[in-house]
């Protein structure tokens, strides 16, 4: 079997799903409104990173890019919906390969889209508070914050298939990424500096300290995902359908 | 063609045996009616087949090839295992739009199943809008999809309503005389008796009959002739002299057990006799099922807790 023609098949799922598209219209529209209120809200924290308040939209607006890769795949684990998918295109690994590609493409491209919107409007409110910031810099935290919206949505994804529902994915993953955000904070130099979230949000910081750097975070983020996309395909190759 | 070739298979969940050594093969050109009671091993069969799960033991294959290494399988091979498999909300035609893409079957044929199934006036609604009857036709639409050469359906009538009961039966028949090799499962005798050729019958995963259906009848039910007479006394003694053991029956009426029509005529004939009524009463499916598996039934009626 040729993989264009499961692609194609799998990009319609997407597409023919409204919640789908919803989430993604979700994540752009939660990114930038919270990055829009951190924007006109107080710069006078100490530790106050211009590049990292235009874009902390993305810690909540996260959680629908999560929503997204989990949904995506716990739709196959509803009555007979993955037999149906399976007994057209048998070979499973493919299959998943296609299913984590229709994930990763439309999250990098909104993602991408949504980083720079929550950028000029944060910047906005922010105004002169931002002026630091180098192009390069802001280059930087845009890509690095479309890599890291399809890194969660695959990290979601591969859990979802592993799990085999989506329900017992948000309900990890969710309460997760609050916890890590909001308890563990800004600490730094734990090895809560390695966990999926806190490493590939280093991206979006125009300072950091600690062993790990932007780029070295997001791929360690990679890792994750690539982890949990590794067990889910594991999970569904070996398990009757 | 290509037919279903199933051999010494084996399937067990956790230590239970759902399908144990079946080996029988599905020819094109007939239908074949699979039956069983519910947990028989229909269902798991079929998955197997599938390539969906892995056998513990054997083969099942289709024209010699395991399902999995067939080259876009929905144009060689449609299925309907679950009618609710297809998402609530998607419509019926994104819905085959999506199998077909990953088979590369063109989106006319889509439309060409819907209007077949009688589907295409609703085709742009949801399918969490559905009846079950209605399912199931997306799911029979689904199976048709790629014009496949084997058609595989689980419980198809399931749901359907009396006109649509009709249209299965009439559909299984022109698929099988196109030459397709048609495998239908079922657990109501007569729907099955109405459309199968030939039967495969499972009972706790074990085959326990693979013969043409009326074989099947003949072997476990003898016939018998149905007889009304104005002359009782002259039939009870005609009959007795030529050995036939007659039973009658409140409304007037007689069975002759263990005779055939053509001998009873004769007889009542000879001893001038006055027939009003003389039929064959032939075995119904049912019957010769039951007989079959009344010592293999697995799940018996349990009194239900209030």
């Amino acid at each position: 079997m040729e993989l264009t023609p499961v692609l194609r098949s799998e990009w319609l799922k997407i597409r023919t799903l409204r919640s789908l598209p919803g989430a993604l219209l979700g994540l752009f529209a939660a990114t930038t409104a919270f990055s829009a209120i951190a924007g006109v809200s107080g710069t006078s924290d100490p530790g106050f990173d211009p590049l990292f308040t235009a874009l902390s939209g993305v810690v909540p607006g996260q959680i629908a890019a999560v929503s997204f890769g989990a949904m995506a795949v716990s739709s196959e684990f509803r009555s007979g919906a993955l037999r149906l998918s399976l007994a057209a295109v048998p070979r499973r690994g493919r299959w998943f390969a296609a299913k984590a590609a229709v994930i990763a493409v439309p999250a990098l491209l909104v993602g991408l889209v949504t980083a720079l919107a929550a950028l000029l409007v944060a910047r906005a409110g922010l105004g002169p508070a931002a002026d630091g910031l180098g192009t390069g810099e802001q280059v930087r935290g845009v890509v690095g914050c479309g890599v890291y919206l399809m890194l969660m949505a695959l990290f979601a994804a591969g859990l979802a298939a592993l799990l085999r529902s989506g329900v017992a994915t948000l309900s990890l993953l969710i309460p997760f990424i609050l916890v890590v955000s909001f308890v563990i904070g800004d600490a730094t130099g734990t090895v809560a500096d390695f966990l999926p979230d806190k490493a590939g949000q280093l991206v979006l910081r125009e300072t950091y300290d600690g062993t790990l750097g932007p780029w070295s975070g997001l791929a360690v983020t990679a890792l994750w995902a690539a982890a949990a996309l590794l067990a889910g395909a594991w999970s569904l190759r070996r398990r009757d359908a | 063609m290509t037919s279903i070739e199933v051999q010494d298979l084996t399937k067990e969940y956790g230590g239970k045996r759902a399908v144990d050594g079946l080996t029988f093969r599905v020819l094109p050109g007939r239908v074949t009616g699979f039956l069983g009671p519910n947990g028989a091993g229909k269902s798991t069969t079929m998955r197997l087949v599938l390539g969906l799960d892995r056998p513990t033991a054997g083969t099942a294959t289709l024209g010699g090839r395991a399902y999995p290494t067939l080259r876009e399988p929905l144009r060689q091979v449609g299925a309907l295992l679950d009618a609710q498999a297809a998402h609530g909300s998607r419509t019926a035609r994104d819905h085959l739009r999506v199998l077909a893409a990953s088979n590369r079957i063109p989106d006319r044929r889509v439309d060409e199943v819907l209007e077949e199934t009688g589907l295409a006036s609703v085709a742009r609604r949801r399918v969490r809008t559905y009846s079950l009857g209605m399912r199931q036709r997306l799911g029979i639409a689904a199976a048709l999809l790629g014009d496949p050469e084997v058609v595989m359906l689980d419980e198809p009538s399931n749901g359907l309503d009396p006109e649509g009961i009709v249209w299965i039966r009439q559909l299984l028949r022109r698929l099988a005389g196109e030459g397709r090799t048609v495998l239908v499962s079922s657990h109501l005798m007569n729907e099955t008796a109405s459309f199968a050729d030939h039967l495969v019958v499972l009972g706790r995963g074990r085959l326990l009959a693979d013969t043409p259906m009326r074989d099947f009848i003949d072997a476990r039910v003898q016939p018998s002739v149905r007889i009304r007479t104005s002359d009782p006394a002259a039939l009870r003694s005609a009959l007795a002299r030529h050995g036939h053991d007659a039973v009658e029956h409140v409304d007037g009426h007689w069975t002759v057990h263990h005779a055939r029509v053509d001998d009873i005529g004769r007889v009542a004939s000879a001893a001038g006799v006055p027939v009003l009524e003389l039929a064959a009463e032939e075995g119904t499916l049912e019957q010769a099922y039951f007989d079959l598996t009344s010592a293999e039934a697995e799940f018996t009626t349990q009194p239900q807790e209030a």
